[in-house]
């Protein structure tokens, strides 16, 4: 049984044009994202900036300050979405997000054992904080392998990999909490602020380091998701054609696991987006693979500049992590999902 | 003739039933004495009793009296609770891998909790509680409300949107707490479920709650026997599946409040025990609930000892120990495909 | 057993539908007490709907279900499930309860709530399961049951009510040939051995033919025709209900009309 019935796009615009007003939204979205904070900059300015041009003070305020904290916001929203897209046309279930697989709890679990390990008495950090998101990776990474172990044979079933995944997220979780109360409150409250998702905490170097490993990533999985299964075919009419299944669904999950973990290490816990952006790529540009992957990555990155745009609207000084801010709405919209899906399916 | 030859097999079943109650009932008794006499110090059983009946005012008397006798009542009383609700969940929702965590239960009363310290600068644990229960009953009617509108309630689809309710409630908990770092200790550990530094109070509290909602499902278990038919079927029995629904929901909901207003949000207790449950007594939801009640207590007050030692000499959060218990065992059931 | 009058039931002016699907269309049906009644009709022309309605599991937009002349809309569910009992089609329950917990099941239309089980509700277990000759599976898992011998643990379960009536969903959809004719024997035995009234659904036309007193043929919401089986084959007729050519011979074995479809052109 397939769940991904094709839904027919209800914007009647050929995919391309839709992928382009997108990026036309996203460009504009990074641009007001830099340019608001205590002194509004003005569009035109961030653009000068960013092309390489503009007066000192701008290109402080802007390069400095601003974009690391956009950029970031934009390669992690588009990785995870990237990520939940590979997610849902592999598992064909659209409610499938990293989230679901274990992915982010294992990374918070990493990040926590790396704390607990690597402090001295004082409770300071022994090593570089830059070794976190790596720490970070691994523990995700660890994760949905366990996952997969796990389920074996099982993983074919879309809701029975998500219990799986709910499972393992479970325990990562508690183990975390264990770990945090080993340490000291400040510790603790990092962990919590850095579990929840935050992109303000980014600098330069750490975006470097970000794109480092989610460029070659993306490229890769781009390419391989050029073998995707239509949305439409079942398991046994799949391998007729050639694709050795089994094995070109695990390379896929280690795939998505990687571009979450990449993305979590830097920013935090934002997995909702992970389920929302691929969806809604889906209703703008129907089954049309090439527009599809863009526009999720786009719509990804849209969602987290924004999220992260209100926050800093809104709730300033306070700062509200961006990924719970996902979740106040991504929450309801998967509870919707699941209402509206149940009634197709009768 | 057929009635006779059938007697004497029923019977025997039954008495070894009987066997295991009071097996149950002896482990019970082992593992509160446990509870009373281990820990960060060791007491004997002579002191003990000295210190429940015949209270010097000594040190000793005091803090067993004081500290350990409340955690040691409040845990089997919150673990016969969650059991009993696991039970009447994983056969509302024809589910065996469904708990009142996976309905989002456990979520909603930390919200509660949380959203009553923060905003309303609740202080007494009493108010607390009260906001826990009132939590749990909130979701509960919210969960159901949304699974019956979306066009009835299968299985999957309450577990589904009770996990999502879960993570909804924990955002906006993550939301109010990282606002507020000085109560964060604090709170994470109560939201990971505890049974230290309770006043007797709690338990006291608690225990009218849970007896009503023990009566209602004991009162319920024909209705919960037939229920794990298709509803087809039940219905033509003649089970009136809204209203059996509504009440078991209600009764899940007590029970659930209660223990978590004891306790913090526990988790995964209401998963593993109605399995150990329904292994030993079988199938029939009188046994099957008498079974989790003791089970239950059994393995809350056992984890609450584990608590003491895990990472001594700090105390871990119970509810993370039973977290990671139960998620191992959900794995398990999993992959042995037995849900 | 002794012999009993059973219930009668008629359906009056019956309209149900789904939202803006009628699905039974003002259908008038009495269903003579003691005898097997057979609904039978291409798919979705809501035999399996109607038996539903019988038994109230759905309520109708108009109309009535009249039992013993009582509007069974007057009646609590637990007495209507004293008086009628339903296999539903493809029933489920958990793989490992065992046949006896589930005969068992039969028994909640009499169950009070202060009395819980008695040796009245042992007495009627024990001798469902005799009856369908499930006894000696009694301590054995569902899930280990042959499809045959499931249907027999289910049909054990709806004796158990100690219904007079008793309606049956495409009991034998999903069964072999032996055991569609073991589970047909057996309701051809209740009928006439304890004198309840049988209504099944049945998808196999000749099926219906050989057990049936009385067949109905349902089509579009409505009743074509119903009748004695011999009344009821008629070529002219099958062909209108079914969408179908049809010989007509008469089986051999048990002496009934037989239907042979061919495809028309």
């Amino acid at each position: 049984m397939t769940d991904m019935a094709a839904s027919p796009s209800p914007v009647h615009l050929r995919p391309g044009v839709v992928t382009a007003v997108v990026l036309a939204i996203f460009a504009l979205l990074f641009l007001a994202g830099i340019g608001f904070g205590s002194t509004w900059i003005p569009l035109e300015t961030v653009a000068q900036v960013l092309l390489g041009g503009g007066e000192k003070t701008s290109r402080l305020v802007v390069l400095q300050l601003r974009l690391p904290r956009v950029a970031a916001a934009a390669i992690a929203g588009g990785a995870i979405a990237f990520a939940g897209y590979l997610l849902q046309r592999i598992t064909r279930n659209e409610l499938a997000s990293p989230g679901v697989l274990g992915v982010v709890d294992g990374a918070a679990l990493g990040v926590v054992l790396f704390m607990a390990i690597f402090s001295n008495d004082t409770n300071s950090l022994v090593v570089s904080v830059a070794w976190q998101p790596l720490a970070a990776a691994l523990g995700a990474i660890a994760a949905v392998s366990l996952v997969f172990i796990l389920s074996g044979r099982q993983a074919s079933s879309a809701i029975r990999l998500l219990l799986f995944g709910i499972a393992v997220a479970a325990a990562c979780k508690a183990l975390t909490t264990i770990f945090m109360l080993v340490g000291p409150v400040y510790q603790a409250a990092q962990a919590a602020r850095w579990l929840a998702g935050a992109v303000n905490t980014i600098n330069a170097t750490e975006i470097q380091l970000m794109l480092a490993v989610l460029i070659p990533t993306g490229i890769v999985a781009a390419i391989a998701a050029r073998h995707l299964p239509p949305a439409d075919l079942d398991d046994t009419s799949s391998r007729s054609i050639g694709l050795n299944l089994p094995l070109y669904r695990v390379f896929i999950f280690f795939l998505a696991a990687l571009l979450t973990a990449g993305a979590v290490a830097f920013a935090g816990g934002v997995s909702f987006i992970g389920l929302m952006a691929p969806h809604l790529a889906r209703l703008l540009v129907g089954r049309a693979r090439l527009a599809g992957i863009l526009t999720s990555i786009l719509l990804g990155a849209i969602i987290l500049i924004g999220a992260d745009l209100l926050i800093r609207v809104a709730f300033a000084p306070l700062e509200v992590p961006a990924g719970t801010v996902t979740a106040v709405i991504g929450a309801p919209y998967f509870l919707y999902l699941l209402m509206r899906k149940d009634n197709t399916n009768g | 003739m057929a009635i006779a030859a059938a007697a004497p097999r029923i019977r025997s079943m039954e008495l070894s039933r009987g066997t295991i109650y009071a097996v149950l009932a002896g482990l019970l008794a082992l593992v509160w004495l446990a509870s009373m006499t281990l820990g960060y110090r060791l007491y004997s059983p002579a002191q003990v009793w000295a210190a429940l009946f015949a209270n010097d005012g000594s040190e000793t008397a005091t803090v067993l009296a004081g500290l350990r006798l409340p955690r040691a009542l409040i845990a089997p009383l919150a673990g016969a609770a969650l059991g009993m609700a696991g039970v009447m969940v994983q056969t509302l929702s024809r589910n065996r891998i469904a708990s009142p965590d996976t309905l989002g239960l456990n979520a909603g009363a930390s919200l509660a909790v949380v959203v009553a310290t923060i905003v309303f600068g609740v202080q007494s644990l009493v108010g607390l509680s009260l906001a826990a229960a009132f939590g749990a009953l909130v979701t509960s009617i919210v969960v159901f409300g949304v699974a019956a509108g979306a066009g009835g309630l299968s299985p999957l689809k309450i577990v589904l949107v009770g996990v999502i309710f879960a993570s909804l409630a924990h955002a906006i908990v993550e939301i109010i707490l990282t606002s507020n770092e000085a109560q964060l200790q604090q709170m994470l550990f109560w939201l990971s479920g505890a049974f230290v530094d309770r006043p007797i109070s709690l338990f006291y509290n608690g225990l009218p709650v849970v007896l009503i909602g023990t009566v209602a499902g004991f009162a319920l278990a024909p209705a919960f026997d037939a229920l794990q038919a298709d509803d087809s079927t039940a219905a033509s029995l003649g089970v009136p599946l809204t209203a059996v629904r509504a009440l078991a929901f209600l009764a899940v909901s007590l029970l659930t409040g209660a223990a978590v207003s004891m306790a913090g949000p526990v988790a995964f207790v209401g998963l593993v025990v109605p399995h150990i449950a329904r292994r030993l007594v079988g199938l029939r939801h009188r046994h099957q609930l008498a079974a989790a009640a003791l089970t239950g207590a059994i393995y809350a007050t056992t984890a609450d000892v584990a608590a003491r030692f895990v990472i001594y000499p700090v105390e871990a959060p119970v509810g993370a120990i039973t977290a990671v218990v139960g998620a191992v065992a959900l794995l398990v059931l999993l992959m042995r495909r037995l849900a | 057993m002794d012999d009993m009058l059973a219930s009668r039931i008629e359906v009056k002016n019956l309209t149900l539908s789904y939202g803006q699907d009628v699905i039974l269309d003002a259908l008038s049906l009495p269903i003579p007490s003691g005898r097997i009644t057979v609904l039978a009709g291409p798919n979705g022309c809501g035999k399996s709907t109607l038996l539903r309605a019988i038994r109230r599991l759905h309520a109708p937009q108009s109309g009535q279900v009249l039992l013993d002349a009582l509007d069974i809309s007057r009646l609590t569910g637990k007495e209507l499930g004293r008086r009628i009992g339903l296999l539903a089609q493809s029933p489920t329950a958990p793989q490992d309860m065992s046949v006896e917990e589930l005969v068992r099941l039969g028994r909640y239309p009499h169950q009070a709530m202060l009395q819980p089980w008695s040796p009245r509700d042992d007495a009627a277990v024990a001798a469902a399961m005799a009856g369908t000759g499930v006894e000696p599976l009694r301590h054995r898992r569902i899930g280990s049951l042959s499809g045959g011998q499931l249907q027999r643990a289910w049909i054990a379960m709806v004796l158990a009510q100690e219904t007079d009536i008793i309606c049956l969903d495409e009991p034998v959809n999903h069964l072999d040939m032996a055991h569609q004719l073991e589970c047909l024997e057996l309701v051809s035995r209740l009928n006439k051995d304890q004198g309840r009234t049988i209504v099944l659904v049945l998808h196999d036309l000749n099926l219906a033919a050989r057990y049936a007193d009385q067949l109905v043929f349902v089509s579009g919401g409505k009743i074509r025709d119903s009748g004695p089986v011999e009344a009821m084959m008629r070529s002219e007729l099958i062909a209108e209900v079914f969408n179908i050519g049809a010989r007509i011979i008469t089986d051999p074995v048990h002496q009934r009309p037989m239907c042979i479809p061919f495809r028309r052109q």
